[in-house]
């Protein structure tokens, strides 16, 4: 096996990101290039990294058999990954599949005799509100349709390549939205470019902030009180303020863009049409906490995004925003949604299998490399430039008590107007998003039940929709706000094979560190299977609730709850479908 | 209150325990067992299994800062929302700890059902039923009749982790004990999981297996029978097994251990925690060294080569004690040495150097050594030999054998002057366990017992003399070498001791450094003695 001199000199550079004695952490860069160009990774490949970093080959072969996007042997050229995740499955993703194994002629993960393609199926991609969704390697496909996926395929096999897929048009905004983040985006001409992000005032937050005091600025956001936009909802200022002092060991501030929370799509679009906003905001972040490094941890199968952020980089540089006392290095993960927990963000950003993290300590004391971290996710990072600019007063003006700010939300499922929007919290219903801003339910469907916060949050029935979107209202309300992914489902939806989709998703998702989540969670896939078949018994859907609940807060990362919160919603709210397949 | 220790309550038992301590600790000290499988005192914490989780609160606090007092007249306890994992929470001032509530038990039934669902069960044919955690556990907590009626995980079984080791991957509960021992202990980072969720694996990488002297280590940690010792694999059922505390013979650590054995026959050593000695780990090399106990050749008759038939007869015991007594009684004793070996006890060693005071030396014996346990001095005993008067330089004797001056000759237990040398002698008497070049030139053998046959101490590197205890009865036809020499001594004029123990009261009075010991204060831990 030979390595080109090329991606050897590339290799290279990208060991320079990572401190000299924790290279280790290049593991799952050197996975993607040489996957990249071999096509697989094999012993070879193995042997190559783990020379190339000074480990163990169990160490890698250990990182390579983790992520899903690794493959230990050749697929077809083209790979076609459709997403069978629930806002897909709610668009009918299935037909999809069944299509494309009939008209290439082969199973799932098997290869076409002339070793063109392979159909896979994969996790959300975050691209949930154009469902449904594939990517043929790195180039993504929405809204798809058996018509659609035809000409695609039969256009590869024609031209024997893959074309570029460009961008689709930014989301235009509805009335009832107050857009802040997004404000950018459907400008005329708006780029996401630095040039144009300058033009509608860009880094000025950044020179202001310059001008401040880290403390200052740390006061600034926890006066804002901005809640972190990742899921917990934990306030950012007091995260900030957590970090461990005078450790003489430096500051890492990690951004949490591995979004793969099923029904959520938000950081993708603040990613992909105004890039230097999140540049902006972590720039300011790290001087707030004496950063020197930031690492954006970006999910892998967002290829394209990363290029967005590294060529945003780079104009960052020349400018000199990026790499005068800050650098800032993209990480690209594989394919692996507990990644997107801080803690196993952390040991993946390290170059290791992502196994959350026993807690305490907590990152702030002991996080990346063994230093104080904060990881923070897109969509808050991205207001920290706007907070910094028009003050924490003008920030608190928006949104409610408790839940201060705008927030981005995306709705996926069978709505008229699905996509991603931009609210004050606490000013709006989830029956007037659904209702008057999505334009309610297509084809004379009625409405079953709504999932507020992401797949992992308790589902609400039909009847209990007037509640406000902010944190504590939806709380009170006994779910959560979550991630800010919305997935609705109407009257044709089979709440068992609902349930289904979404336990089969956290246990393909489950790192398997731990007992409960690594065992209860296939075993609640396994029931569920037998029930959807109809082979359920009677006591079955207590047994499911009781796997649930044994799960629940048992286990080591919240994925254990995000695996057992949303079965138990669903068999507590709609027992009698589960009774129905029921013997 | 001390500075570096808070009160706590376990189970309504009060609790003091050192700052820093986990709750598994310290629930031990008042004979609470909160169960557990990933957690191992010597690694570091993985958190992974969930067994032990349980219940912690705090007391309230009212306004005037104190503990509130409900009104059944108990102190008020605010406990957490969730229960909290035993290893990696440690004691607090005011703590209350419950290990048994309702909360808890049901949280453990919940763990024990997951870890058995896809095990395969098969108890009956598993090494490691009788001493398996899953086991025992799934006895107190596991729900008698599974109600999983799924499609098991399979996973690879009986695989060959290196040649030491068999690995089945379906008994695995994943508690990565194995990994963290074999990265941070015994430092080859060479085991790992592969895949992940429920098919999570472990494993490691084809042609990278284990290879250090500490591997076997790891079949003892292992909580379940997923790691299993080829060299004891379905050899007995540990139920069977006596169980005695010893000491390895093969190296001046000393490392502790337990021989396991059933009648007369040792089937192997397992290390046995000594936090001044090996901590609870054993190196292979000493584990493996054993099977000599019960070596096919060990002599087992005294004998006498007759000069005049030009071959050996066997002797009874008592006729050849009073054959070597007569020719020891003839013999100058200005022309008497004695080899004594630094495998010997110090008992023994203490015994055979009244037969010479001028000329006793033992026979060094070195070995590569790393920096954990193993020592470069491969005797067990080197210090109790000279403690005893023994000198290393043992060419003093092969030099005056070959001049004259020596010309009886004791050999305990070793094999180091050549033929040539050892029939200049006019008497040669050997003690050993197996035939050698020295047995063959003996005029007298008598048969000895091994490390696991007889009571005794050894002096290690750190000067600790530490206790053996007899695992199994001598051999028929052998006798404890103390025995031997003290049988002699006594009809040459000496004392007859009937026991170790009054060997070791004279040993004490005659070498300082030993004063004022004796066998039960060396205990099972041993002491250190003065150097
Ligand atoms: C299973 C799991 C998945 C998560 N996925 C994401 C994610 O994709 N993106 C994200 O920002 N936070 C995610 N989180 C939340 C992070 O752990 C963390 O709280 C967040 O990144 C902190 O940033 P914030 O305070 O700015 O919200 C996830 C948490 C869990 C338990
Ligand atoms: S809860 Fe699940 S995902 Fe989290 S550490 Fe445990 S096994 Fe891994
Ligand atoms: S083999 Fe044994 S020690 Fe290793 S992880 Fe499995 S159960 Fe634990
Ligand atoms: S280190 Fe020495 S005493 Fe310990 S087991 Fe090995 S040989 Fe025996
Ligand atoms: S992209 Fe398919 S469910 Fe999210
Ligand atoms: S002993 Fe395994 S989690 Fe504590």
């Amino acid at each position: 096996m030979t390595v080109p001199v090329e991606l050897e000199r590339h290799i290279d550079e990208i060991v320079t990101h990572y401190p000299p004695d924790k290279t280790r952490a290049a593991t799952l860069w050197l996975c993607h290039l040489l996957q990249e160009y071999f096509g697989f990774l094999g012993d070879e490949q193995v042997l190559w990294i783990s020379n190339k970093l000074g480990l163990q080959p169990i160490n890698v072969w250990e990182v390579v058999t983790f992520y899903p996007m690794f493959t230990t042997k050749p697929h077809g050229k083209f790979h076609v990954k459709v997403c069978r995740t629930l806002s897909c499955e709610l668009c009918g993703c299935k037909n999809i599949v069944a299509h494309l194994r009939k008209k290439l002629g082969v199973g799932l993960d098997e290869n076409t005799t002339d070793g063109l393609f392979t159909i896979s199926t994969v996790e959300c991609l975050a691209l949930c509100g154009t469902g449904p969704v594939m990517m043929i390697n790195d180039e993504t496909f929405e809204n798809l349709t058996t018509e659609k996926v035809d000409a695609i395929i039969d256009r590869i096999r024609t031209t024997g390549r893959l074309d570029a897929q460009p961008l689709p048009m930014p989301l235009a905004a509805h009335p009832l939205e107050k857009r802040v983040l997004l404000s950018n985006i459907t400008k005329p001409g708006y780029t996401g470019s630095l040039a144009d992000y300058e033009r509608e005032g860009g880094y000025t937050a950044l020179r202001k902030a310059l001008a401040m005091k880290p403390d200052e600025i740390v006061a600034e956001v926890k006066n804002s009180e901005i809640r972190g936009r990742g899921g917990a909802g934990f306030p950012c200022g007091l995260k900030w303020s957590f970090l461990a002092k005078g450790t003489g060991k430096p500051v890492y501030l990690v951004c949490n863009a591995d979004e793969s929370e099923p029904g959520t799509f938000k950081d993708r679009q603040l990613i992909s049409y105004d890039p230097h906003l999140l540049i902006e905001g972590i720039l300011i972040s790290c001087h707030a906490v004496g950063a020197k490094v930031a690492y954006i941890y970006i999910r892998g199968e967002m290829p394209g995004g990363a290029k967005i952020l590294q060529k945003a980089i780079e104009e960052a540089r020349a400018k000199g925003y990026v790499g005068n006392g800050v650098e800032i290095y993209v990480h690209r993960g594989a394919g692996a949604y507990i990644c997107g927990e801080e803690t196993g963000l952390i040991e993946s950003l390290e170059g290791k299998r992502a196994y959350p993290r026993i807690k305490p300590p907590f990152p702030a004391v002991v996080g990346l490399f063994g230093c104080p971290t904060v990881v923070n996710n897109v969509e808050t990072l991205a207001n920290i430039p706007h907070i910094i600019n028009k003050g924490s007063t003008w920030f608190k003006t928006m949104g409610v008590s408790g839940s201060t700010g705008t927030r981005l939300v995306c709705v996926s499922g069978p709505v008229k107007r699905p996509g991603y929007y931009e609210f004050e919290m606490g000013k709006l219903t989830l029956r007037q998003l659904i209702f008057d801003v999505c334009g309610g339910l297509k084809d004379g469907r009625t409405l079953k039940g709504v999932i507020p916060g992401g797949s992992s949050m308790p589902v609400m029935k039909a009847d209990q929709i007037d509640v406000p979107l902010d944190f504590e209202s939806l709380r009170k309300a006994g779910t959560m706000a979550g991630s800010g992914g919305i997935i609705v489902l109407d009257d044709s939806v089979d709440i068992v094979g609902a349930t289904l989709n979404v336990a089969q998703f956290y246990a393909h998702e489950s790192c398997g560190q731990c007992t409960p989540c690594r065992e209860g969670t296939l075993w609640m896939e396994k029931m569920l299977h037998r029930i959807e078949r109809g082979e359920g018994r009677p006591l079955d859907v207590e047994m499911l609730y009781e796997v649930a609940d044994n799960i629940d807060g048992k286990t080591i990362c919240p994925l254990g709850e995000a695996a057992a919160w949303p079965v138990k919603a669903f068999v507590t709210k709609y027992r009698e479908e589960f009774e129905k397949h029921g013997g | 209150m001390a500075d570096n220790t808070v009160n706590l309550t376990i189970d309504d038992k009060a609790v003091v325990a050192p700052k820093g301590m986990n709750l598994i600790e310290a629930a031990k000290l008042v004979g609470i067992e909160i169960p557990h499988y990933c957690y191992h005192p010597k690694l570091c914490i993985a958190g992974n299994c969930r067994m032990c989780l349980v219940d912690v609160g705090m007391p309230k606090l009212g306004a005037d800062r104190k503990p509130e007092i409900g009104s059944d007249g108990k102190m008020v306890v605010m406990f957490g929302p969730k229960l909290v994992i035993g290893c990696n929470t440690t004691v607090a001032d005011g703590m209350v700890v419950l290990t048994k509530s309702p909360k808890v038990v049901k949280a453990r039934e919940g763990v024990m059902e997951f870890l058995l669902i896809n095990h395969p069960l098969d108890c009956p044919i598993c090494d490691q039923a009788g001493e398996c955690r899953l086991q025992e556990f799934s006895v107190d907590y596991g729900k008698a009749e599974s109600r999983f009626v799924e499609e098991k995980v399979h996973k690879p079984k009986k695989t060959a982790l290196n040649a030491k080791i068999t690995l089945d991957d379906e008994r695995c509960i994943l508690c990565s004990r194995c990994i963290r021992f074999m990265r941070d202990v015994a430092g080859q980072d060479c085991l790992g999981f592969i895949q992940r969720g429920s098919h999570s694996t472990l494993t490691c990488y084809l042609g990278n297996e284990p290879k250090t002297n500490y591997d076997l280590n790891i079949v003892d940690i292992c909580p379940v029978g997923a790691l299993t010792s080829n060299d004891f694999r379905f050899q007995q059922r540990v139920w069977f097994l006596k169980q005695t505390k010893s000491i390895c013979p093969n190296c001046a650590t000393g490392c502790n251990t337990v021989i396991w054995s059933r009648e007369d026959v040792v089937y192997r050593q397992t290390p046995r925690d000594n936090n001044d000695v090996n901590q609870c780990w054993m190196c292979d090399y000493g584990r493996i060294n054993y099977k000599f106990i019960n070596d096919p050749h060990r002599l087992t008759t005294p004998s006498v080569k007759s000069a005049t038939l030009g071959q050996r007869v066997n002797l009874t015991w008592p006729e050849a004690i009073r054959q070597v007594v007569d020719k020891l009684r003839a013999a100058k004793r200005d022309s008497l040495a004695v080899i004594g070996s630094a495998r010997a006890t110090t008992e023994e060693l203490y015994l055979l150097k009244k037969f010479s005071p001028s000329f006793a030396a033992y026979i060094p014996r070195v070995g590569t050594g790393d920096n954990f346990l193993l020592n470069t001095d491969r005797n067990p005993n080197a210090a109790g030999a000279m403690l005893t008067g023994f000198s290393s330089d043992y060419s003093v004797i092969a030099d005056g054998i070959a001049d004259g001056k020596i010309k009886t000759l004791i050999v305990l237990g070793e094999d180091a002057i050549v033929p040539e040398l050892l029939a200049k002698l006019e008497l040669l008497i050997v003690l050993d366990i197996l035939p050698g070049k020295t047995t063959e030139a003996a005029h007298y053998i008598l048969p000895g017992v091994t490390f696991a046959e007889k009571s005794g101490t050894f002096i290690n590197a750190k000067n600790r003399i530490q206790r053996l205890n007899p695992a199994i009865p001598p051999l028929v036809g052998t006798k404890p070498e103390h025995l031997i020499l003290s049988a002699l001594l006594a009809e040459l004029g000496g004392k007859r001791y009937a026991t170790i123990q009054e060997v070791f009261a004279d040993m004490t009075r005659d070498v300082p450094a030993l004063a004022g010991l004796n066998l039960s204060k060396i205990g099972d831990s041993g002491v250190e003695v003065k150097s």
